[in-house]
């Protein structure tokens, strides 16, 4: 689920009152003016920086592949070299949750490293990849399951979880197979399980199949979701780093995030920060989908122009760049942005939230202008309304209100005033809600509105002209 | 001539936070945490962490507006009606589960508050039908004042125009609860009631988004004695009272804050009446007895009040039918009745509905004219200490109490369906507190686990004497705040002495190796609300071999079966005063038509020994009079009149007797623990039977006294929970 | 002058008398009063020292309030008929908060009520009718101090009655409902 920076800096002030003085919030910036670089160029990537070397699948998924790749190697050695080498190895790397929140993932362990107050511990890795547009996860478990599973073990142990679990989506039916060969096989080899990889260490992985909700995509929910009960996201705080899984101390991270782990410590922290731009380092996987020549997802470098990385790997827009209309940037919950935008702006987290929109999962959707762009952001809005969970107002009563309106927009059945009161009540929703659901149901509508108002105004004059006023006149 | 004598009345403090009989126990004054300091509105409070934002507003008189949060019921925070600004937040945050931090400040009239609480309240009115005035919650509803006070001044759901609004359907959960679920606003109280409260986890959601419904999955109906609660609870119309609807509206209705006496609890209740007719009852607030609750017998008997009336006096006529008489008539012939008869050949009975005053009057009635055969219909064991020593026949432990305990002892008792809210304190104590409780009696439903220790009474024989090497002796021992409960049902057997006497020995083994010196263990649990005040004027608990000597005897609404017809000599005349035709009345030989709880000030005194009054509602039907006026316009045709003309010399003459039948609203701690377990001791003889309740299952629990056997409310309850057990859900 | 002096301590809100310990002799009373906590001496207006006895009571009544000793009974010139006084209980009471709804705002007062008389449906128009000229008087206090002294000057009968509706303040905690070791972990929603 796609979240914005706002969101994010409110997090950590809250982490901080709750979980207690971070002194590595000091480290992480000196790291960040430390690796201030001049670099100006991102992207392409070089194969020999690729992490997810088999994201095709054309060599062999299991355990024999994967340790041909360099999975699986030195594991124990970084177990050995300790808990905070490993949080450090993260901080320094600068790697943000791939989720679509971006929230640090070094501070994240590290929140995890309190004194035990006697209950265990527990790793979960959101494998329920519902955003639409998204498809970067189902892709690792399909071709890389042992990257995933090498790095439960590896941020088990650096926040000293006793097991994890991999919350992975219903739909994923053949993904959650292969994953589950590869558990068995990591504890055949003895590298999960106990004493896993010989470093002393035991650790459980558990696979826990979804039922197809896109809200137990959200880490509370998710969390309530293992439990048992309805994925129902729950408030913040607590934080699930202090009451989480079955009421104990959890962390959720995303499949990427926890599948890069263990590159980063092998290939060291500068390594992964030498990539993109400061506080948005490392290497993403990019999900191209839509009107483009060659869809497809692919490894690149942080920070690497939009417009580049759409002509490099996926062909370029049909009927050429100048046929685009807009770029949902970050999966669905995000904001549109027009063409003119997406001419120059850098895929990272602080490129697009000055574009008013968000990073989010990095899956981006491309819309040519034979596109019926309202069309396009009221089945998004269809979407949210039917996954909402209906446990809090705006979302549930909210976001079905919108869904009726845009649909009316689509057909121009609408006063030209309703924009404004879309527009108002997205804002009632966004930020008022549990989760962030509301939010990401709230921004397509804020970006079209932003964008594509006159579009909107010129539906509505040609409804008028055609079946005269609209019904929703009456009430202005 | 003031009743309430002036001291006592002004020595209660006068104000909302009077200081409560609930103490606080050793253990528990541990050392509180730092008191950290946040602003509300910039008015600095100090609130213990951990507090929510809502919590603290409240202490400097700031009320959140909200739906979905209860101050009973565990927090959801899913309404975001309490939303509020704090200070460098971004985002308003919901008040009502946010903990406070020091030095947090917080805006609960800014504009991003108002904004907020705008917008929800927008939201929640979307899909709310306009249906106020056919709705029975308008005027009482939470919805209608909240969007008086925070929504927008006008509408802008132009939908409206084009697919309208989302449409329910309703559910069937019982002939108690009426549901509209299309006004249901989602705020789950009921549900959290239903499963914390209740202990029916019976609700719950399906769906999700805006097809979410509240409900119970497939069509069943709510197997609960609490369920009414949950239509106070609505914040709006979606679930309200089905016998009540469409009956009146708030406003039109008078509410006359009373005492209910359905059960030994003595719940506080307000009586809305209208045109001299009960239309309904609801809770009142009181923390040391019922808080906010109230049970469905309590609650929905009322319209057993107007049905099987006595609303005349009567004579048998000479082929014993009873026929309409004038007061004069059947005064005279009650008196004569009385007057010749030799006094060891009166006898009274006093039953589960009869008021302190009239019992004083009877009492004193028959002691003038030379009888002590003044007995209530339920048992009680006269030996050792007997009703001598008020500590052997009350809750000691005191009902708000029980929720401290650490470990509760129920002995013979089904607590949920013989005094359902201290079933409810005990589940309290057992969600909240960790307490554990344990069983000897027939397995029933509690609503919470137990250990059951079987249903032998030698069992308690066992754990009296310490040789028992079951789990709940340790268990018991080691209690720090420990609570046997024993139900006045056993009393009634051949053994009941004995397990009287070996519950006390437990129970004062107990408290005297405790280290908190206050707290007191052992607990009878009455099943009437008459009975602790006949123990305490001297009545004798029971009649028995009396009646089969009686030449006359007079009934004070005794409903119970005690008294039949086959027992009495045939000569008997049996003189019935009371407000039903029901088992009393239908022997009767001369009836005096008296006055229901609803329709005189009276004193009743709880099953912990609290007296509490009822005031008039209404005025009694027909030519029925108040009860004490009955008896004492009896005495003067008798020839022995009763020294007292109002009610205030009524009850000095109860003071008199003990004051703590005047002492409205208050408790005493018992003493003399230890002089009732030395008269005990005697009787601890060996035990050999089973411990039976009488009301096992639901079904026994609605129609258990005259009022509620002649409410079709409470007959329609039976009925739907008999059907309910056969359905496959 | 002494005999000024003691008028003035019986007679108090005059300055004299909150200025007394700095101008009394007697050690008794100045250990009362802590002297740190007097930013400077008091001043003591001349007028007042000089005063006769008679004059200081004679001021007195004029700026300060009156306070009578004797119980007023304004009941027989009330006009209110003799058995409504006499035959009657007035019911001192804080409104109970409605069960059916949150809010708490209207019942942050004292009220008095008369005692329920009988009330019927005049078979004209359906409406109640009663006759009691009391039953809708409920007058509003803020105080139970000032209902009782209404009551008492009205020559009614009252009675307090105390509601139980204090608590203690137990801090609510959301995260109760996911805790792994606590019953009150919940299991729907």
């Amino acid at each position: 689920m796609a979240g914005a920076l706002a969101r994010i800096i409110q997090g950590t002030k809250n982490n901080l009152g709750i979980i207690g003085p971070l002194a590595t919030i000091n480290n992480g910036s000196v790291r960040f003016q430390q690796t201030e670089s001049t670099k100006t160029k991102f992207g392409p990537l070089a194969d020999s920086d690729r992490i997810f070397t088999n994201l095709y699948g054309r060599h062999d998924w299991r355990l024999k592949g994967a340790l041909r790749r360099g999975d699986w190697y030195m594991t124990k050695e970084i177990m050995l070299k300790g808990v905070d080498w490993i949080v450090n190895e993260l901080k320094t790397s600068g790697l943000r949750g791939r989720g679509g929140a971006g929230f640090p993932t070094g501070m994240k362990w590290s929140f995890m490293n309190k004194p035990s107050d006697g209950r265990p511990k527990y790793l979960v890795v959101n494998a329920d990849e519902g955003e639409p547009g998204t498809c970067k996860d189902r892709e690792i478990m399909r071709h890389d399951p042992h990257k995933l599973v090498e790095g439960c073990l590896i941020a088990g142990k650096a926040m000293g979880a006793q097991a994890a679990y991999i919350y992975i989506r219903g739909e994923f039916y053949n993904e959650a197979s292969n994953l589950q060969v590869a558990i068995a096989e990591a504890y055949q080899a003895g590298l999960i399980g106990k004493n896993a990889c010989g470093s002393g260490y035991d650790f459980d992985v558990f696979v826990h199949r979804g039922a197809g909700a896109y809200i137990c995509g959200e880490e509370t929910a998710l969390i309530e979701s293992i439990e048992g009960k309805q994925g129902k996201p729950r408030l913040k705080p607590p934080f699930p780093a202090d009451v989480g899984l079955f009421g104990c101390p959890t962390t959720v991270n995303n499949v990427e995030t926890i599948a890069v782990a263990p590159s980063i410590c092998r290939r060291g922290g500068k390594w992964f920060a030498s990539f993109g731009r400061p506080r948005n380092s490392g290497t993403k996987l990019f999900n191209i989908s839509g009107h483009v020549n060659t869809p497809c997802t692919v490894e690149e470098e942080m920070s690497i122009p939009l417009k580049e990385l759409i002509e490099r790997h996926a062909g370029g827009v049909t009927g050429g760049w100048d046929n685009l209309l807009a770029i949902i940037p970050g999966g669905s919950s995000t904001p549109l942005i027009p063409k003119d935008v997406c001419e120059t702006v850098l895929m990272d987290f602080d490129g697009l939230v000055a574009a008013q929109t968000s990073l989010g999962t990095a899956a981006i959707i491309v819309m040519d202008k034979s596109t019926d762009i309202v069309k396009a952001i009221a089945r998004l809005i269809m979407f949210y309304k039917h996954e909402s969970c209906g446990q809090c107002t705006p979302c549930r009563e909210g976001v079905s209100w919108m869904n009726k309106m845009i649909y009316r927009f689509v057909d121009g059945n609408a006063s030209p005033k309703e924009i404004d009161m879309l527009w108002e009540i997205s804002k009632q929703i966004e930020g008022h809600t549990i989760c962030a659901l509301g939010d990401g149901a709230a921004w397509p509508v804020q970006g079209l509105i932003r964008h594509f108002r006159p579009e909107l105004e010129r539906r509505m004059q040609a409804y008028a002209q055609q079946h005269g006023p609209s019904r929703a006149e009456r009430l202005y | 001539m003031l009743r309430q004598p002036l001291s006592r009345a002004l020595a209660l403090s006068p104000s909302r936070v009077a200081p409560l009989g609930i103490r606080k126990f050793a253990d528990q004054v541990q050392a509180q945490p730092d008191k950290i300091e946040v602003f509300i509105d910039d008015k600095p409070v100090y609130v213990p962490p951990g507090t929510t934002i809502l919590q603290a507003a409240a202490q400097v008189g700031v009320e959140i507006p909200r739906f979905c949060y209860h101050e009973r019921l565990a927090v959801a925070g899913n309404c975001r009606m309490c939303l509020v600004e704090v200070e460098k937040s971004p985002k308003p945050a919901a008040a009502c589960a946010m903990p406070v931090m020091k030095g947090m400040r917080v805006k609960t009239d800014s504009d991003l508050t108002r904004k907020a609480r705008e917008g929800v309240m927008e939201f929640l009115l979307v899909n709310h039908p306009l249906d106020c005035p056919i709705c029975d919650q308008g005027g009482e509803c939470d919805l209608q004042d909240q969007s008086m006070a925070f929504g927008s001044d006008k509408s802008r759901f132009t939908d409206i125009h084009f697919s309208g609004k989302r449409a329910v359907e309703d559910k069937d959960v019982g002939p108690l609860i009426k549901t509209i679920m299309t006004r249901c606003i989602h705020c789950t109280r009921c549900i959290r009631f239903a499963s914390e409260v209740a202990g029916v986890d019976d609700f719950g959601t399906t769906g999700r988004g805006t097809e979410m419904q509240v409900g119970t999955y497939v069509e069943k109906m709510f197997l609960s004695e609490l369920s009414g609660n949950i239509i106070d609870l609505c914040p709006v119309g979606a679930l309200t009272s089905k016998p009540y609807s469409f009956a009146a509206r708030p406003w039109e209705t008078r509410r006359i804050d009373s005492v209910d006496v359905l059960d030994p609890l003595g719940s506080n209740i307000v009586v809305a009446t209208r045109t001299n007719e009960v239309l309904r009852i609801l809770p009142r607030t009181n923390e040391e007895i019922n808080e906010e609750w109230l049970s469905d017998k309590s609650r929905f008997a009322c319209d057993g009040l107007k049905r099987q009336r006595l609303v005349t006096p009567m004579l048998a006529d000479s082929r014993g039918n009873l026929t309409p008489v004038e007061w004069e008539d059947a005064v005279v012939a009650a008196a004569r009745a009385l007057r010749d008869c030799p006094p060891d050949k009166l006898v009274a009975v006093a039953g589960e509905l009869a008021d302190a005053e009239s019992l004083i009057a009877l009492k004193d009635l028959f002691n003038r004219l030379g009888s002590e055969n003044v007995c209530t219909e339920q048992y009680f064991p006269l030996e050792g200490a007997g009703t001598d020593l008020r500590s052997s026949y009350l809750l000691n432990t005191k009902i708000a109490n029980v929720e401290d305990a650490d470990f509760v002892l129920l002995i013979g008792t089904n607590v949920r369906f013989e005094a359902p809210l201290l079933n409810a304190r005990i589940r309290k104590a057992f969600v909240h507190k960790e307490t554990d409780i344990a069983l000897i009696g027939p397995q029933v439903d509690l609503t919470y686990d137990y250990m059951h220790v079987g249903d032998s009474a030698s069992v308690v024989k066992d754990l009296a004497s310490g040789t028992s090497s079951h789990e709940v002796m340790k268990r018991l021992e080691n209690a720090k705040r420990p609570v046997v409960i024993l139900g006045a049902d056993q009393l009634k057997t051949p053994e009941g002495a004995a397990l009287l006497a070996y519950t006390q020995e437990l129970a004062l083994r107990l408290q005297d190796k405790l280290v908190d010196k206050e707290w007191k263990v052992l607990n009878v649990l009455q099943r009437t609300a008459s009975q602790v005040a006949a123990l305490d004027l001297g009545y004798r608990a029971g009649a028995g071999a009396q009646l089969a000597a009686a030449r006359v005897v007079y009934l004070l609404g005794a409903d119970a079966g005690l008294v039949t017809r086959e027992a009495l000599p045939k000569d008997c005349v049996v003189i019935y005063q009371g407000h039903h035709g029901d088992a009393g009345a239908a022997i009767a030989d001369v009836v005096l038509p008296g006055a229901a709880y609803t329709e005189k000030r009276a004193t009743y005194v709880n099953a912990e020994g609290r007296a509490q009054q009822t005031w008039p509602a209404v005025t009694p039907p027909g030519k029925a009079r108040e009860d004490w006026k009955i008896i004492r316009a009896l005495s003067e045709v008798v020839g022995s009149r009763l020294p007292y003309d109002n009610i205030d010399e009524v009850r000095t003459r109860l003071s008199e007797v003990s004051p703590a039948l005047v002492a409205y609203g208050e408790v005493q701690d018992n003493n003399y623990f230890a002089q009732a377990r030395m008269l005990s001791q005697s009787l601890q003889k060996p035990v050999s039977g089973k411990l039976d309740v009488q009301l096992k299952k639901l079904e026994d629990y609605f129609m258990t006294d005259s009022i509620s056997r002649a409410s079709p409310t409470m007959a329609k309850c039976v009925q739907a929970v008999l059907k309910q057990k056969q359905s496959p859900y | 002058m002494f005999k000024a002096l003691s008028a003035t301590t019986r007679l108090s809100r005059t300055t004299l008398s909150r200025a007394l310990p700095s101008f009394s002799t007697s050690s008794a009373r100045l250990a009362i009063e802590d002297p740190f906590s007097k930013k400077e001496a008091p001043i003591i207006d001349n007028e007042t020292v000089l005063a006769l006895p008679e004059e200081i009571k004679e001021k007195t009544v004029h700026d300060a309030t009156i306070s009578v000793s004797t119980k007023v009974d304004v009941s027989p010139i009330t006009g209110v008929p003799e058995e409504h006084i006499k035959t009657r209980r007035v019911r001192i009471y804080q409104q109970p908060k409605n069960a059916m709804q949150s809010g708490t705002s209207n019942i942050h007062h004292w009220e008095m009520e008369f005692d329920t008389r009988q009330r019927w449906e005049n078979p004209l128009m359906g409406w109640t009718s009663t006759g009691d000229p009391l039953s809708n008087m409920k007058v509003q206090f803020a105080t139970p101090d000032e209902a009782i002294e209404h009551c008492e000057k009205n020559g009614l009968i009252w009675y307090l009655d105390v509601p139980k509706v204090q608590k203690e303040l137990k801090p609510k905690n959301y995260g109760l409902n996911f805790s792994w070791n606590r019953r009150t972990r919940v299991s729907t929603k």
